[in-house]
């Protein structure tokens, strides 16, 4: 029956719209995290103090990061961002101008970018000004928060997000995708898994629809 | 060599079947299995509801060849707390900025980590899953063992795959459900079919290890050999099949016990209808169909007090029929309470009832239609909130023309009656078991967890359910609309497994 496949077509012609509408979308995107959510305010830093976070992984793709930041009604201070790998080398550094308004979901402090691949080690906030001010984050006991303010080691941990330079669709994204999509899983999967899922879904796509169009016809 | 004989008979038996089965259901079958096959390496490791206890259970059987004792002790084994520790599992759950393992690095830490603890026999202590009957874990034993690799991980991904197996063969029981009820219109068959293979929420869980997996397979499959014995009369063979599709619900999940008055009161209404001349032959087709269902609960139940000293007959499976339902508080709640909050779980309040448990909107959608349109993780990403508000017309405009399809089927469906009087019995038996337990949880001070997957016991209904809304048009238009509903099925995964990626991996 024409009517069929016409409805059928114009269905998969809406839905491939959508999906490209979907995967066009412009915005920026995740380069990774901590693995901290940030429910409280965890970790305070005294005004000309320095806050160092261990355990960290600083993502290849990270331009900037994402900190949530309590300044008690004061003015923002400077606040300046140093990645050390675990040999105590810097790989990466970034600053958030004195002054900028509190944002309730968290400031953005660009990282100079490139600094090359993801790495292992410690990320050091250093505080400007004279007031005490807080990092959003959770209530981690000192055993496993491996923070320390001013050398000392203190409860809580900062909750972090890095984002990737400027805004990409999801094509542009494709490539980190690929990357991403193969670990954290069994070690037979790697680069080529997505690409593969893709194909196959793709087949998948056109058998059914073929088999759909067959028995309704 | 008389083994290798009898298995190679076996398997010829089996290939006749399949042979039988017609081929649209067949690739209905490979069709459902490939969409899951892609959502189990889709969602990452573990973050499916329950998914961890699960596999503890399935991996305590294959490492020790018997069911977890459900000791105080720890409930997953070194390695499996391992992986957890270095995918970040518990970071990740529940909170939508994180995204687990997507570095280098940070797999680097995972691999060290489980090389470092290899060990994985757990102490098989007391989870969500350990009261369940053994089977589903018992033949995910299976791909545990066939893997190629010793890693969790990999074993993990061949244990899903084996899951997305069920989940096909859910698939293909629905297929011959509907060819049973719907005789004269095959492409109805496929349309079900499809729309249950593509249903996003039905994918995800059978991507996963999951006991509910094989819950659903014996669910489909005890309302299709039901509607086969109507349609066809019931005899010796088909009873034994109600029996052995009913024993296969009760040892894979203790929920299929609330299926269980429904399918007998069917069983009963057969036998009643091949009475004949005279009952000897009707008892004994009943007696063949109650034997098989028993015999290997039966054996269950000895083995839970004696062999595997599980405590109690059902290894205090009975307190908990929903999983994850927390501890239950037996003292301080009414009837009238636990009535009320049953009925108000599922549907508007009635005038007359006393208290107001969801002031809000109804959980008939907020919980259980959002909840079937796509709730993934650990119930912790969801589309965005106008899908669900799109789907709620879509729901409204398909529910109306159902009730014009089965107007329209009137004739057809009277002499199916009585079956459907069984349906209606064993779906208000789960939605009772499902309203009694929430009740006990929530009005007893622990933690409530109802979830849609609950009722996916029922997509044999649901697919019957699409398939008469399409029948309510005229006949060139129907499978039309049994294309387009099956188009909007597949898109509506699609956009679920891109939802899923961004989730995890964006």
């Amino acid at each position: 029956m024409a009517r069929v496949r016409i409805a059928i077509g114009l269905a998969v012609l809406a839905t491939a719209i959508g999906f490209l509408v979907d995967m066009s979308g412009s915005a920026p995107r995740g380069a990774g995290d901590d693995s901290v959510s940030r429910p409280v305010f965890a970790n305070t830093v005294p005004g000309g103090g320095v806050l160092c976070q261990g355990s960290m992984v600083l993502p290849g793709d990270a331009a900037s990061i994402n900190i949530l930041i309590g300044t008690y009604g004061h003015r923002m201070p400077r606040i300046a961002v140093q990645f050390k790998n675990l040999h105590g080398r810097t790989v990466a550094t970034g600053a958030l101008p004195a002054g900028v308004t509190v944002d309730p979901l968290g400031n953005r402090i660009a990282l100079g970018y490139p600094h090359g691949p993801s790495v292992a080690g410690t990320l050091c906030l250093h505080v400007g000004g004279t007031h005490q001010i807080a990092f959003g984050g959770e209530p981690f006991p000192t055993t496993i928060s491996a923070v320390r303010v001013n050398g000392q080691l203190q409860a809580g941990k900062v909750s972090v997000i890095y984002t990737r330079p400027g805004r990409e669709s999801w094509w542009q994204l494709l490539g980190a995708l690929d990357q991403r999509f193969g670990l954290g899983k069994s070690t037979i999967f790697g680069n080529w898994t997505l690409p593969v899922v893709a194909l196959v879904a793709l087949a998948l796509w056109f058998a059914a629809l073929r088999f759909l169009v067959r028995e309704l016809t | 060599m008389n083994v290798l004989s009898r298995i190679a008979a076996g398997g010829r038996a089996c290939l006749r079947a399949w042979r039988r089965i017609p081929r649209a259901g067949r690739v209905c079958f490979v069709i459902a299995f490939v969409n899951v096959a892609i959502w189990s390496v889709v969602i990452p490791p573990f973050q499916v509801p329950d998914e961890i206890s699960h596999f503890a259970y399935a991996q305590y059987v294959a490492e020790t060849g018997s069911p977890p004792p459900q000791s105080g002790g720890l409930q997953y084994s070194q390695q499996e707390y391992a992986a957890l520790l270095g995918l970040e599992w518990g970071a990740v759950i529940g909170n939508p900025n994180a995204r687990g393992v997507i570095t280098v690095p940070q797999d680097q830490a995972l691999r060290a980590l489980l090389r470092e603890n290899p060990n994985p026999l757990g102490a098989g202590g007391t989870t969500v899953a350990t009261n369940q009957p053994p089977l589903y874990y018992a033949l995910e034993a299976i791909p545990y063992w066939l893997s190629p690799s010793n890693d969790i991980l990999t074993r993990l991904a061949f244990m899903r795959l084996f899951s997305a197996l069920m989940a096909a063969g859910t698939v293909l029981a629905v297929f011959l459900f509907l060819r049973e009820l719907m005789p004269g219109t095959p492409w109805t068959w496929t349309a079900g079919a499809l729309m249950v293979a593509f249903q996003p929420m039905f994918d995800f869980i059978g991507a996963s290890v999951q006991g509910d997996n094989l819950l659903y397979l014996a669910s489909a499959l005890t309302f299709f050999v039901l509607a086969r014995a109507w349609r066809r009369g019931l005899t010796v063979g088909r009873g034994a099949a109600i029996g052995g599709a009913l024993a296969l619900g009760m040892l894979a999940k203790l929920t299929f016990l609330a299926l269980m008055p429904g399918a007998g009161l069917a069983l009963l209404a057969l036998a009643w209808r091949a009475r004949g001349p005279g009952w000897q032959l009707s008892l004994r087709m009943l007696a063949t169909s109650i034997g098989v269902a028993v015999a290997p609960v039966a054996l269950y139940v000895l083995l839970n007090v004696t062999v595997w000293g599980r405590g109690s007959p059902l290894a205090g499976g009975l307190a908990s029929v929903t999983s994850a339902v927390g501890p239950i508080s037996t003292g301080g709640v009414s009837w009238h309470a636990t009535l009320d909050y049953a009925w108000e779980l599922f549907f508007p309040r009635l005038p007359f009832m006393n208290h107001v448990y969801f002031p809000g909107e109804s959980p008939l959608w907020t919980l259980w239609l959002n909840g079937s349109i796509g709730h993934f993780g650990i119930l912790d990403y969801t589309f965005p909130a106008w899908v669900y508000n799109d789907f709620r017309d879509l729901v409204y405009a398909l529910a109306a023309l159902s009730v014009i399809g089965v107007i329209r089927l009137r004739h057809a469906i009277r002499p199916l009656l009585g079956l459907f009087a069984g349906y209606t019995v064993m779906a208000g038996g789960l939605l009772a078991v499902i309203g009694y337990l929430s009740a006990q949880a929530a009005l007893g001070g622990s933690y409530p967890f109802p979830q849609a997957r609950y009722l996916f016991p029922l997509l044999a209904l649901y697919a019957l359910a699409i398939v008469l809304a399409t029948r309510a048009l005229p006949r060139r238009w129907a499978p039309v609309l049994g294309g387009l509903l099956v188009v909007l099925a597949m898109a509506h995964n699609l956009f679920a497994e891109t939802l899923t990626i961004s989730r995890y991996y964006g």
